[in-house]
C-alpha cells in the first residue's frame, strides 16, 4: 500500500497518543490561568467601555434632540432652557429643590418624564417627556446615556467661575448664590450688547432656535410646534397682513410678538426683544430671516 | 460480602487490593486493572475478548460499536467529522446552558444582559465567544460531513435513510444558528434576523407566507415577542429536534456500518458489516483513545482559537428605527442573500432553497449508479463541485463587495467611520485625533502621523469617487474634531460637491469618540492595550 507523505502524522502507540492529548489539555489549562489572571483588568477595560459607550450615544441623543433647546454647549438659551453645563446645576441646584435623591437619579427622572406644567416660568416650553415608559421617543437605555452624557459635563463645569457660569436662575425658586457666600440672586441678567451681532448669532443668543426652525417650511402638514417654521418664510410674510410688507410684518412680530399672532399658536414668544437687540441688529435679523439664500 | 472470611481466606493486602480492584471495575463497566494495563501496553486481547463487557454494561458505550473495519479508522476516510459534529453539538450545549444563567430574553435586558456578562463575569466574553465559535464550527463540519459522504458516495444503498436524516439534521443546525443570532439583541442580530424571517413572508400564497412570518416574528416586526420565540426555538425546541435526529442517524450508521472505501469492495456490494476477524479494531482501546485524544487536542485549539483571535461580535443596541448601512446575513447564509439580490424574492427565498432541499433529500434515489468509485461517477461528481462553486459565487454576490453602493460620500465615510464595528478612524483611538479643522484642498496635516493617514486616505477617496462618478464633481471635505467634554470627542465629516446640474450638495456625519470607548473587534486578549497602566487623559 502505497504510503502517504504525511504518515510522520501518524501516532501508533497508544501511550504517545494519551501524552499528547495530556499535554493538550495541561495547555489549554496554563491559558485558562493566564486568562484568570487577566480577567479582572479585562473586565474593568469593558466596564470603562461600555461607559464610554453609553456617553458617545447619549452625546448623539443630545445633539440631535437636547442641543436645539439647551444649547449645543448645554450652556443653555436665554428663555428657553436652562444650563446643564453650569456649576450651579452641579453643586446647588438639588439643594435648592431639596431633593434628597442623587443627580444621576434627577436628570434621569427629567428625562423620563420630562417636567410637566410649570405655573409662572420664565421658559418659552416645558420640558418634553423623552422616556418611551412616559409616552416619548427614548427607550430606558438611550434615557441612561443622555444622563450619562450630561452628568460628564461635571469636570468642566466644576471649574466655572461667576462669569463663565451659564445658570439663569428659576424666576419662580428661590436660589442661593454659590459664588458670593450664599447670597439670594437676581433672575435673567440682561446680556450686554458690544457693538451689532450678526444675525446668524442673534438667532442663537436670543433663543428663537429654540421655537423655530428656519430649516423646514410652514405648511399645512408641518408645522412648527411652538413657533411657525421659517423656511418659506420670504415667500409668506408678505401676505399675512394685508398692506404690510414682509419685512414691517416681522419687524413689527419681533418687538411687539403678541400683536400678530399666527393662528393655533400661543402668544408665548417673549416681549423683551427691543430692548434686548438694537435698532440695527433688529434690521439685519428681519434681512436675515427673509433672505431666501440665508447663510448658516 | 463477609469481610473476616475474605480476609482468613487470602492475606490482608490480597484483600484490599482485590476490593480496589473491584471498584475499578465497576468504574470502566467491566475491564480490570490488569487489562487496563495490557490496553494501554498496546498487546492483543485474550480470547474471549475481554474488553467487550462494557459495551453491553455501560449505558453511554451500549450504542456504540464495539469493533470497526481496519479501512473506515484511518483519519482520512472519514476526518470524523460526524464525531466533530456531535462534539460541538454537546459544546454549545454546556457553553449555551452557562450563557443562560446570565441571559434574560426580553428587549430591555438581553443587551444589558450582555455588556454585563462581558464586563462583570469572569471568563463570561470567553464563554461567549466558545459558544459563537462553537456555533460556526458547527455549521462548517456539518457541511464537510455531508461533503466527505457525497464524495465517497456513501449516501447509496442502504444508507439512503442515514443521508435523508443527515440533510434534516444540516437544515436543523442552520436553524439553530440562526435562532441564536438573535439572542445578543444588537443592530447585527435584529437586522440579520429581520432579513431572514422576511424570506418566509414570500412563502405563497400571500396568506400563508404573512402567517409564518407573524407566527415566526410574534408581531409584524421583531420585538419582545419575537425575541421569546427565537429564544425558546433555540434553547428548547430545536436542540430537542436534533437530538431525536441525532440519535436516528446515528443508530443508522451503526446499523449499517461505516461504509468501506470503495475500492476495497465489489461494485453494488455493501461489506461494511462483514468485518474479517484480523481486520477487526476494537473500540476499545484503539478507537477510544483516538477519538478521546482528537477531541480533546480540539478543544484546546477552540479554547486558544477563542482566547487568542475569536471574538463574537456585538454591535450597538437594535433598534427598529434605523437599518445600518449594509446589513448582511449570518456567512452561511451568504448565497441566499446573493440569490435575493439577482431574484425575485419568492422564488431566491422559497422556491430555489426549497427545491435545493428536496434535490438534497433525494439525491440517493436520483442517483441509481450503483457504484461508489469517483471513475464511475464522474457526473456526480462534477456536479457535486459545479454546485460548490455556485454557492460559492452566490456567497460572494451576498457580501455588500458586490452590488450595493451607497452615493459617494456615504461610502466614504463608511469606509473610515462605519456605523457600526470599529473602522480604521475608531481604531486610532481617541488619543490620535488631534484637535481641529482639516480640509482636503488645503490643510492635511494634523502633526499626528496615525491622522495624517486617514486624512490621506480620506482624500484620495474623495479624489478617486471626483474621477470616477459622473454625480460627484468637484468634491471636497472638511473634517472637524473637537472637545466636546471631558474625554469626549466630535468628530464631524463633512462632503460637498457639485451635482451634474452645478448644485451645490453636502454630506455631513458627526460621530463621537470617548476615551475608553473599545469596538467588539478589540475586546479580550487580541488586544493587550488594557493591561497597560491607564494614562493621563489629555485635553482637561
Amino acid at each position: 500500500m502505497k504510503r502517504p507523505w504525511y504518515r510522520f502524522l501518524y501516532v501508533r502507540s497508544p501511550l504517545a497518543k494519551i501524552g499528547l492529548a495530556m499535554l493538550a489539555l495541561l495547555g489549554s489549562i496554563a491559558l485558562l490561568l493566564v486568562m484568570g489572571i487577566l480577567e479582572t483588568p479585562r473586565m474593568e477595560a469593558q466596564t470603562l467601555n461600555f461607559e464610554g459607550r453609553s456617553i458617545q450615544n447619549g452625546a448623539a441623543a443630545f445633539a440631535n434632540n437636547c442641543a436645539s433647546c439647551h444649547g449645543v454647549d448645554g450652556k443653555g438659551l436665554t428663555g428657553v432652557a436652562p444650563a446643564l453645563h453650569s456649576k450651579y446645576f452641579f453643586t446647588q441646584r438639588l439643594k435648592d429643590l431639596e431633593y434628597t435623591g442623587s443627580l444621576h437619579d434627577y436628570v434621569k427622572l427629567t428625562v423620563a418624564a420630562g417636567r410637566p406644567s410649570m405655573k409662572k416660568s420664565q421658559w418659552a416650553q416645558m420640558m418634553p417627556t423623552w422616556g418611551q415608559r412616559y409616552g416619548g421617543p427614548f427607550r430606558d437605555d438611550q434615557v441612561e446615556d443622555v444622563t450619562q452624557f450630561v452628568l460628564n459635563w461635571e469636570e468642566d463645569a466644576l471649574v466655572q467661575t461667576a462669569e463663565t457660569d451659564p445658570w439663569q436662575p428659576f424666576q419662580n425658586a428661590p436660589t442661593v448664590d454659590i459664588f458670593a457666600g450664599g447670597g439670594a440672586v437676581e433672575a435673567a441678567p440682561t446680556p450686554v450688547a458690544t457693538g451689532p451681532r450678526p444675525p446668524q448669532e442673534l438667532f442663537v443668543a436670543m433663543a428663537c432656535v429654540g421655537c423655530h426652525n428656519i430649516d423646514q417650511p410652514q405648511t399645512d402638514s408641518n408645522k412648527g410646534p411652538i413657533g411657525p417654521n421659517m423656511a418659506n418664510l420670504y415667500e409668506t410674510a408678505g401676505t399675512r397682513v394685508a398692506g404690510q410688507d414682509g419685512k414691517t410684518y416681522i419687524h413689527t412680530s419681533i418687538i411687539n410678538p403678541t400683536a400678530l399672532v399666527v393662528a393655533g399658536y400661543n402668544p408665548v414668544m417673549p416681549a423683551d426683544f427691543a430692548t434686548k437687540m438694537s435698532e440695527e441688529e433688529i434690521n439685519s435679523l428681519v434681512d436675515w430671516i427673509l433672505d431666501p439664500n440665508r447663510q448658516r | 460480602m463477609a469481610v473476616q472470611p475474605e480476609v482468613e481466606k487470602k492475606s490482608i493486602l490480597r484483600a484490599v487490593t482485590d476490593a480496589a480492584d473491584d471498584v475499578f471495575t465497576r468504574i470502566t463497566a467491566g475491564i480490570p486493572a490488569a487489562e487496563v494495563r495490557r490496553m494501554l501496553r498496546g498487546e492483543a486481547p485474550g480470547r474471549p475478548n475481554p474488553r467487550l463487557k462494557p459495551h453491553s454494561e455501560a449505558f453511554l458505550l451500549h450504542i456504540k460499536p464495539t469493533y470497526y473495519h481496519e479501512s473506515v479508522t484511518k483519519f482520512t476516510h472519514t476526518f470524523r467529522l460526524g464525531l466533530i459534529s456531535t462534539y460541538l453539538f454537546f459544546l454549545e450545549t454546556i457553553t449555551g446552558l452557562i450563557l443562560m444563567i446570565w441571559y434574560a430574553p426580553t428587549p430591555e435586558r438581553a443587551y444589558t444582559d450582555m455588556i454585563r456578562l462581558l464586563s462583570n463575569v469572569p471568563f463570561g466574553q470567553l464563554m461567549r465567544d466558545l459558544h459563537r465559535l462553537g456555533a460556526e464550527l458547527m455549521v462548517v463540519a456539518v457541511t464537510l460531513h455531508m461533503v466527505r459522504t457525497y464524495l465517497t458516495g456513501s449516501y447509496k444503498a442502504p444508507r439512503q435513510f442515514t443521508w435523508f436524516t443527515g440533510v434534516i439534521l444540516l437544515v436543523l443546525t442552520l436553524f439553530l444558528s440562526f435562532s441564536g443570532y438573535l439572542l445578543p439583541w444588537d443592530q447585527l442580530a435584529y437586522w440579520a434576523v429581520t432579513i431572514g424571517t422576511s424570506m418566509a413572508e414570500a412563502v405563497p400564497p400571500k396568506v400563508v407566507g404573512e402567517t409564518i412570518n407573524l407566527l415566526a416574528r410574534g408581531a409584524p416586526d421583531i420585538g419582545a415577542n419575537g425575541l421569546m420565540r427565537f429564544y425558546l426555538l433555540h434553547v428548547l425546541f430545536l436542540p430537542l429536534v436534533l437530538f431525536l435526529f441525532f440519535f436516528v442517524h446515528y443508530y443508522k450508521v451503526v446499523h449499517f456500518g461505516i461504509s468501506l472505501p470503495s475500492d476495497e469492495e465489489e461494485v453494488g456490494q455493501d461489506t461494511a458489516n462483514k468485518v474479517p476477524a484480523d481486520r477487526r479494531v476494537y473500540f476499545l482501546p484503539d478507537v477510544f483513545i483516538d477519538e478521546s485524544a482528537l477531541l480533546i487536542f480540539i478543544t484546546a485549539l477552540i479554547v486558544a482559537a477563542t482566547a487568542l483571535f475569536f471574538t463574537a461580535p456585538l454591535e450597538s443596541i437594535a433598534n427598529p428605527q434605523s437599518t445600518p448601512l449594509h446589513t448582511v446575513a449570518p456567512w452561511y447564509f451568504y448565497w441566499l442573500q446573493g440569490l435575493l439580490k439577482i431574484a425575485d424574492k419568492s422564488i431566491a427565498g422559497v422556491y430555489i432553497p426549497g427545491i435545493l432541499l428536496v434535490l438534497l433529500m433525494g439525491i440517493p434515489y436520483l442517483d441509481r449508479n450503483p457504484s461508489r468509485r469517483g471513475r464511475d461517477r464522474r457526473v456526480a461528481i462534477i456536479s457535486g463541485v459545479v454546485a460548490g462553486i455556485v454557492i460559492i459565487i452566490l456567497s460572494w454576490m451576498g457580501t455588500p463587495y458586490y452590488a450595493v453602493q451607497g452615493a459617494p460620500a456615504v461610502e466614504i465615510v463608511q469606509e473610515l467611520m462605519p456605523e457600526e464595528g470599529m473602522g480604521p478612524v475608531r481604531e486610532m483611538g481617541y488619543a490620535h485625533l488631534p484637535i481641529g479643522v482639516y480640509d482636503t484642498r488645503t490643510n492635511l496635516e494634523s502633526g499626528d502621523a496615525e491622522f495624517d493617514e486617514v486624512l490621506h486616505e480620506f482624500s484620495v477617496a474623495i479624489e478617486e469617487f471626483g474621477k470616477t462618478d459622473k454625480s460627484f464633481n468637484e468634491p471636497y471635505g472638511i473634517v472637524t474634531v473637537s472637545q466636546e467634554q471631558p474625554q469626549l470627542k466630535r468628530i464631524t465629516w463633512d462632503i460637498f460637491w457639485l451635482s451634474p446640474d452645478g448644485k451645490e450638495e453636502t454630506y455631513k456625519r458627526i460621530f463621537f469618540v470617548h476615551e475608553n470607548a473599545l469596538y467588539w473587534e478589540q475586546y479580550g486578549l487580541k488586544d493587550f492595550s488594557y493591561v497597560r497602566p491607564p494614562q493621563p487623559a489629555e485635553g482637561k
